[in-house]
Formats: C-alpha cells, sequence, structure tokens
C-alpha cells in the first residue's frame, strides 16, 4: 500500500531540529550548563540574559524532547488531514514551521533570564499557538477558539509586563538574579508577584481562565498533544517557577496559588469525569494536573518546588501520549466520543498497552515516573498538614477515575467500530514515551536530579530530593493506595455519578467565566462598532471624530499647565502692523471660506487662507517655512481642482445646491468653536510664555556649523531629526501608492 | 481652454522652473529652500504643461515616464542613507563627514551625505507628486471617455 506521499522535507527538518536541540541541551547540561549574556538596548537596560539552569534545562528538554515525538507523529497526520481536506501540501512547510517556532519560543522562554526577554518569548509562544489553534481557518470555532486562547494569553500577558514594570520601578533592573537578591517583601512585591503569577496562571489555565484550553482542542491533535504538555500550557507554571525566588516572598501570592491550584484540580477533574469527548476529557485533565503543580508552588518550600518541576516532567510525557492516542484512536476508527469507541485492546495492543503505561503513570501506579510524582505531591501535602492531605488523596483519587475511564473507554468493553491499521508513526512515538515513563519509573535518578536542580533554580538554595519505593506503610503509600480506591470507586459509580457532573457541567457553561468573556467581547465589538458608525457617517462627523477628541485633550493639557507669565496681552510695535494686517487678511479669509457654496470658490478661498499664512510665516521671519506653504498651498489648490474635474458632470453643482440643515450648521459651529477656541488659548498660551533662555531653537542654530550648513531649517530636516523626515517622505510614498491603488489598481503608470 | 500664449509662456516657464528647483536643492545647505521644496517646485512645473498641453501631448513632449519611479528610487536612497552608518557600529541617520572635518564643495554644493538624503527627499517628493499628477490626468480622461461611449 502506498500510504506515503511523497513528501516535502519540512517534517524531516523540525524532527531533526528538535532531536539537535535535545541533544545540545542535554550536552550543555551535563557539562554544566552555561549563560549568555549580550547587550541588547544598554541604554533600556534590556540585555539578551539566557542562562541553562536546572529549570531551563527541564522545560528545553521537554520541548525539544517531547517535541521530537510529536513532530513525528505529526509528520503521518498532518499530510493526510490536509489531503482529506483538499489542501495545499506547501500548508504543511507552514505547520511545521510554527511548530519550531513554538519550540524555539518555548527554549527561549526557559533560558531568558530577563523579565522583558521572558515577556517577548511569552508572547511568541501565543503567537504561534494562535496560528496552530486555526490550523484550520476554514472552520469558524477554530478561529473563535484561536482568538480566544490569544486574547486569554494575549491581555494577562500584560499583567507580567505591568509586574515587571513595577519591580523596574522600584529596583532598576530587569534581572531576575539580580532582582531575586534585591527584593523585599512588601506591598510593591506582593503586588508584582501577584501580577506575574497571575499571568502564569492564565497560561497553564488555571480557574478562572480555564475556559480557552478546552476550547483549544479544536486544533490537530499533534498541536493539542504539544501545546497542553511541553509548551503554551508549561510556559505558564514555568514562569512561576522561574519567578518563583520573587514570588515565594510574599505569602498572599503562595495562598492564591494554593487556593487556585486545588480550584482547577476540582473544577478540571469534575469536568473530565463527565466528559464523552476524548480530547474534551483530557483538555480539562490538563486543567487539574497543571491545578496540582500551582498547588505544589502554593503549598512552598524547596520539597515542593522541585516536586513541582517532577510533576511537570511526569504530565509531560504521559498527556502529550495521550493526547496521541485519542488522536490515533479517532484516526483508526472515526470516533472522537468514548461512547463511539470500545474495545480496541484486541485491535490495537501496542497502542492499549503504551497509552495503559501512560495513563498508568499519571494515576501513579507503581513502576512509572508517576508514582514517584504522586509520592512527592503527597510528601508535600503532608507536611502542610491534614486538611490539605486528605484533599490530596481526593484530587488524585478523581485523576485515577477521569483516566481509568478514559483508557476502559477505549480499550475494553464490547468492539464499537472496527479500527484501520495504523502507520507506525501514529503509535510508536507514543510507545516511545511510554518507554520513557516506564524508565522513569525504575531509573528515577536522572529524573530526580533534573527536578532537584529545577526546584534549587526556583528557590536558589538546594531542593534536593529523592525518591524511590518503600515497602512499609508511610504516609505516602497510604494516601497512594486510598487514591486509588476512590479512583476505583468512582469509576465503578460512573452511572450514578453522571447526572451531578452533567449538572455540574451546565452550570459552569451558565454562570462560567467563559460568559465573562463573551459578555466583554460583545460589549467592545459594539462600544466600537459604535464610535465607527459615528464616525464615518459623513465627511462631516469624521473631521469633528479628529477635532473635538483634540480639542479636548488641548484643553486637558491646558488645565494642567501652569499659567504663570502666560495669557498677557503684549504691546503693539510700529513694526508689528504688517504682521498683523496678515493676520487679519487670514482670519477674514478664514471666515470667508464658511460662505460659499460652489466648491471650486470654496478652494479658492481655502487657498487664500493658505498664502495668509504663508506670508505670516514670512513676517515672522521663516523663508523655508513660508516657501513649502506657498507651494503647498498651490499644490493643493491644483490637485483639488483636479480631483473635481474627475468627478461626473453636475454632482459638485446637485451638492452645492443641497438645502443646509440647521441642526447640523449648529453643530459644526459647536465643533468648530471647540477645536478653534482651544487651539486659540494654546497657541496664546505658549507664545505669549516669555522665551526661555536657551531653547532647543538656539542649540539648533548654534550647532548648525557643526553639521557644514548655513540653513538651520534643511539641517534639522536633513540631519538634526532626519529620522522624522524618514517617516514624513514614507507616508508621501504611501500617499501616492494609495492613490495609484485607488484610481489605477496600483499600477503607478 | 489653452491658448497660444497659455502654451507658450508654459513652454518657456518649464526650463526656468526647473532650474530654479535644482538651484533650490543645491543651495540647500546654505540658503532657504530644501529637498522638499525642490521637488513641490519641479512637480509643478510638470504640472504646469499638464495643464497648458493636456496629457497626452504634455507626455509625448517630456520624459515624464520615468519620473514617478523616481519616488521609489528616492526612498531608497534615504533608506539607504539612514542605515549604512550601522555597519560601522554607529547609530542611523549618523552623517559623514563628522563635525569638524573637511568637506569637499563644488561651488555651493556640499558632498556630505545629508545632503543625499536631501536629495532622495527631493526625488521622492518630485517622483510622487508627479505620479499623482498622471494617475488623476490619466483617470480625468478616462472618465471623459467613457462619457463620450453613453
Amino acid at each position: 500500500m502506498l500510504r506515503r506521499p511523497t513528501g516535502s522535507l519540512a517534517a524531516p527538518v523540525s524532527i531533526a531540529l528538535a532531536l539537535a536541540g535535545f541533544a545540545l541541551t542535554w550536552l550543555l547540561w551535563a557539562g554544566g550548563g552555561g549563560t549568555v549574556e549580550t547587550a541588547w538596548a544598554p541604554s533600556l537596560d534590556l540585555n539578551l540574559s539566557f542562562q541553562l539552569d536546572g529549570l531551563a534545562a527541564l522545560y528545553a528538554l521537554l520541548a525539544t524532547g517531547i517535541g521530537a515525538a510529536v513532530f513525528t507523529y505529526a509528520s503521518a497526520y498532518i499530510p493526510p488531514r490536509l489531503a482529506e481536506q483538499g489542501r495545499s501540501r506547501t500548508e504543511e512547510i507552514r505547520f511545521f514551521g510554527l511548530l519550531v517556532l513554538f519550540m524555539g519560543s518555548m527554549v527561549g522562554l526557559a533560558t531568558a533570564q530577563d523579565l522583558i526577554l521572558l515577556f517577548v518569548f511569552w508572547d511568541l509562544t501565543a503567537v504561534a499557538s494562535y496560528f496552530l489553534i486555526s490550523h484550520d481557518r476554514d472552520s469558524a470555532e477554530a478561529r473563535i477558539s484561536a482568538i480566544m486562547a490569544l486574547l486569554v494569553t494575549g491581555v494577562t500577558a500584560m499583567l507580567l509586563l505591568i509586574g515587571s514594570l513595577v519591580l523596574y520601578a522600584e529596583y532598576g533592573t530587569f534581572s531576575i538574579p539580580l532582582l531575586a537578591e534585591q527584593v523585599q517583601s512588601g506591598s510593591t512585591l506582593t503586588l508584582a508577584g501577584a501580577l506575574i503569577a497571575l499571568a502564569g496562571l492564565a497560561k497553564c489555565a488555571q480557574v478562572p481562565f480555564q475556559f480557552w484550553l478546552p476550547r483549544a482542542m479544536v486544533a490537530p491533535t499533534p498541536v493539542s498533544a504539544y501545546l497542553h504538555s511541553a509548551a503554551m500550557v508549561a510556559a505558564g507554571v514555568l514562569l512561576i517557577g522561574r519567578a518563583y525566588p520573587l514570588l515565594e516572598r510574599s505569602q498572599l501570592v503562595l495562598d492564591m496559588m494554593l487556593v487556585i491550584g486545588g480550584v482547577s484540580i476540582l473544577v478540571g477533574s469534575l469536568l473530565a469525569l463527565g466528559r464523552d469527548h476524548l480530547k474534551l476529557l483530557l483538555a480539562y485533565s490538563t486543567i487539574s494536573q497543571y491545578g496540582y503543580v500551582v498547588f505544589l508552588y502554593g503549598l512552598g518550600g524547596p520539597i515542593a518546588a522541585s516536586a513541582a518541576a517532577f510533576y511537570v516532567i511526569a504530565h509531560a510525557i504521559a498527556k502529550s501520549a495521550l493526547f496521541m492516542t485519542a488522536g490515533a484512536v479517532t484516526r483508526a476508527t472515526g470516533g472522537k466520543l468514548l461512547s463511539e469507541v470500545g474495545g480496541l485492546a484486541r485491535q490495537m495492543p501496542a497502542l492499549a498497552i503504551a497509552s495503559g503505561l501512560c495513563v498508568a503513570s499519571i494515576v501513579a501506579l507503581p513502576v512509572t515516573l508517576g508514582f514517584f510524582a504522586d509520592e512527592l505531591f503527597f510528601k508535600a501535602a503532608v507536611e502542610r498538614g491534614t486538611v490539605v492531605a486528605v484533599f490530596a488523596v481526593f484530587a488524585a483519587g478523581l485523576t485515577f477515575a477521569y483516566l481509568g475511564r478514559f483508557w476502559l473507554g477505549i480499550f475494553t468493553g464490547p468492539l464499537q467500530r472496527p479500527a484501520e491499521a495504523l502507520a507506525t508513526r501514529l503509535w510508536a512515538p507514543i510507545a516511545a514515551l511510554a518507554a520513557v515513563a516506564v524508565l522513569g519509573g525504575i531509573l528515577s535518578g536522572p529524573f530526580s536530579g533534573l527536578a532537584s536542580d529545577a526546584g534549587a533554580a526556583s528557590v536558589l538554595g538546594p531542593a534536593e530530593v529523592s525518591v524511590a519505593y518503600h515497602l512499609d506503610l508511610r504516609a505516602e503509600n497510604l494516601m497512594a493506595v486510598s487514591a486509588w480506591a476512590i479512583g476505583a470507586t468512582l469509576i465503578a459509580c460512573a452511572g450514578l455519578l453522571a447526572p451531578a457532573l452533567n449538572r455540574f457541567a451546565a452550570l459552569g457553561d451558565r454562570f462560567g467565566t467563559e460568559r465573562i468573556y463573551f459578555a466583554m467581547l460583545v460589549l467592545l465589538n459594539g462600544a466600537s462598532d459604535r464610535i465607527h458608525d459615528f464616525e464615518v457617517r459623513d465627511l462631516r462627523t469624521r473631521i469633528a471624530a479628529v477635532l473635538v477628541p483634540a480639542g479636548l485633550l488641548l484643553a486637558a493639557g491646558v488645565i494642567a499647565t501652569p499659567t504663570e507669565g502666560a495669557y498677557v496681552v503684549g504691546e503693539i510695535r510700529q513694526r508689528d502692523i504688517g504682521l498683523i494686517l496678515v493676520l487679519v487678511l487670514t482670519a477674514v479669509a478664514a471666515l470667508a471660506a464658511t460662505f460659499p457654496r460652489r466648491h471650486l470658490t470654496m478652494v479658492l478661498v481655502l487657498a487664500t487662507v493658505g498664502y495668509a499664512m504663508a506670508a505670516t510665516y514670512a513676517f515672522f521671519g521663516a523663508p523655508d517655512v513660508a516657501l513649502v506653504a506657498v507651494l503647498v498651498e498651490t499644490t493643493f489648490a491644483l490637485l483639488f481642482i483636479g480631483v473635481f474635474s474627475l468627478l461626473p458632470a453636475g454632482v459638485l453643482r446637485r451638492e452645492s445646491l443641497l438645502p443646509i440643515i440647521r441642526r447640523r450648521q449648529r453643530r459644526d459651529l459647536l465643533v468648530g468653536l471647540i477645536s478653534g477656541g482651544l487651539a486659540f488659548a494654546v497657541a496664546w498660551g505658549i507664545l505669549s510664555r516669555p522665551t526661555p533662555d536657551r531653547g532647543v531653537a538656539a542649540e539648533y542654530i548654534e550647532r548648525a556649523p557643526d553639521a557644514h550648513a548655513a540653513d538651520v531649517v534643511t539641517v534639522i530636516l536633513a540631519d538634526f531629526r532626519a529620522l522624522d523626515t524618514l517617516g514624513e517622505i514614507t507616508v508621501v510614498a504611501i500617499a501616492f501608492a494609495g492613490v495609484a491603488t485607488l484610481l489605477r489598481r496600483g499600477r503607478i503608470w | 481652454m489653452s491658448t497660444i500664449v497659455t502654451r507658450t509662456v508654459s513652454r518657456l516657464l518649464l526650463a526656468p522652473v526647473m532650474l530654479i528647483a535644482l538651484a533650490v536643492l543645491i543651495k540647500g545647505y546654505a540658503d532657504v529652500g530644501d529637498g522638499f521644496s525642490a521637488g513641490v517646485i519641479a512637480a509643478l512645473g510638470i504640472l504646469l504643461q499638464y495643464l497648458a498641453f493636456g496629457r497626452e501631448e504634455a507626455e509625448r513632449m517630456l520624459p515624464i515616464r520615468i519620473v514617478p519611479a523616481l519616488a521609489f528610487v528616492g526612498l531608497l536612497l534615504a533608506l539607504v542613507v539612514a542605515t549604512i552608518p550601522i555597519i560601522g557600529g554607529d547609530p542611523i541617520f549618523t552623517h559623514f563627514p563628522a563635525p569638524g572635518a573637511d568637506v569637499v564643495k563644488v561651488g555651493t554644493l556640499e558632498l556630505i551625505t545629508a545632503v543625499a538624503f536631501d536629495c532622495a527627499v527631493f526625488l521622492l517628493v518630485l517622483g510622487a507628486v508627479t505620479g499623482i499628477i498622471h494617475n488623476l490626468a490619466l483617470a480625468g480622461d478616462e472618465s471623459e471617455r467613457s462619457g463620450d461611449q453613453r
């Protein structure tokens, strides 16, 4: 069977990049890490500072390692999917390019040590995920989900930026290690820490920001697998781990994380338990699983930090494999719901075993990596007290229940739909990840070492954790066994629980935070539409929309400016008479411009205003400006006439004979008075103020000879403020392109 | 509308207008005016020919065809002048020669990069305004022709 399409190089290249990145990170990490520190914009205190510490190594290894597995899976998943949808194969290049961008920004985020740099990579992951989630851009659902993910994580990213700026204002640095040395507990730190933590919580889809993540599962399965495990969502806890030296100074922030993590565990688990849709179930489970991590960080202390890091490893490996399992099952049977599939164990034994091991790892059965993750979780919980410990057991029981339901539902029971044979690359990555999960359950050394180093980077001190099997009746073991028992009971009475769970889900749909999101979206859209409608109704409202806000802003400026020495009426000297006469002419011409009904007359009167202004400049001793004013006025008058000649005959005459609406005339008068009156106030205020001893003008004149110039205006345009000029002439070029586009579909000749 | 007088006067004025534009450009660093004014003056000279002779004859008479393309030559030149200092590690728009250094002069014209930038402004303004005039005139001709058909 020739199913393999003659392929592009995109998939192999991205897999190779991921593997190379993994190997490189591994080697560098084994060699003791490394630091890169380069100035970026020194005048703004921005540095490109990267460091491969424990936390960075952990997330970089996850991003590249799981990346390699997911990309391999995608290389068999995406091309047939594109073919089914009748899309071009070149989209494969775009897809894999975005995945590599996603991976690269995760690695950058993991290694960045500067808050602003962190922010940049943070937004890069959001941008990459936006395009990946909206991969099926013909589907409205995909677009809504993508924009939701972008808005929720992008708007909260602003909190990260604000938090960073608060810290910078207080301590004068964006560098996280330097900040960690300097920060003092207090309200500033609590504020900044809470803002940064909120950004992280939104990214890892914790309550109340959780709603974007289940929506994001409309993305193609490889994207979900990557997004839920090693990228995007993991970025949230990465930020918390990275900023932990700052966050842990504030008990309030820790408590907030503890509560939010706990609530997220419950909400995610309860919603996952009732779901029928395979990927949706996994999406809710991700919310709950990251709730564990946030909960651990909220507990505080070195063991909790290392346990959180360990949990991230165990979860990422297993969760990416489970998403790929869901995709493989859907590919093989066509079923997307738990109720549509079943009894597949005999048909797909390899997939059943591999995904079974991954489920075992998350629900913490022995001989898997996850067992140790839960052991550490229980250990940290016990230290905090009985209530937390009981909650931890209950949470683990819920996890056991919904993932058990997931696996049992797919692979056991009566056969629902027969399965087609799967391409090797659709199950081999799952098997590889399952092998890693089991290997971690036997040889836990490298994993706990990595987690200890990551914890050490978070608490800036030793955070050694060691894990092993203990065949005794210690608390952790008893808690694990109780959790399994609770889970098994829950699975057994799934039928009894279903109505209550559905009611809970319906409650969430009715009163959940997603409703607030949509309500805000509708509100903002409505406000924007109303303003836009008003603005574009006719030319008058459009001009008013510029003049009135500008006038009001000026008014605010006038009110805020001290008036000392300003607003005085000076004396009139003999030599000013010429200037005054020209100004009177300007005023008369401006008033006259409001009367004519014929458009041609209007243009000529307006040109008179312009020429009179030019004469004013000349009297003020600004011949350069006067020359430009005359030239521009001439050009505009002629262009106006040229445009009029383009209009069909009679239109202008008809327009000029339209009756004038009284009400509109009054409104126009008001707009004119507001803008003109405030412009007058500002001009008067500025011009009557005594000139400072050394203004910028004096400096320009003084420096002109240095620039080899005798004409100050030219040297300002071409040298001192050349960047402004470049911007302005670019506008001229764009205006030209605009005219060519409007009149002749873009031909300039 | 155009009489023999307007045609003759427009024809006679073209050379002086261009000369003035050139003078304003060259003397930009020494006297009133700069690349922008020079560009507008030159474009107005061309506009005069359009008004007196009509589009077709003006474009037959003068090499106007290449002028709109000059806008993009100018933009390119401006970007080059702006960005070349980066190669030497200087901020953008560092002009050469540096303050205090000797300047080669050809008459009034100083050979410095700031003047090259001024020339870029001249080219861009001349090209853009001429291009807009041409497009307006052409669109006017076309609407007239379609009006005839009706």
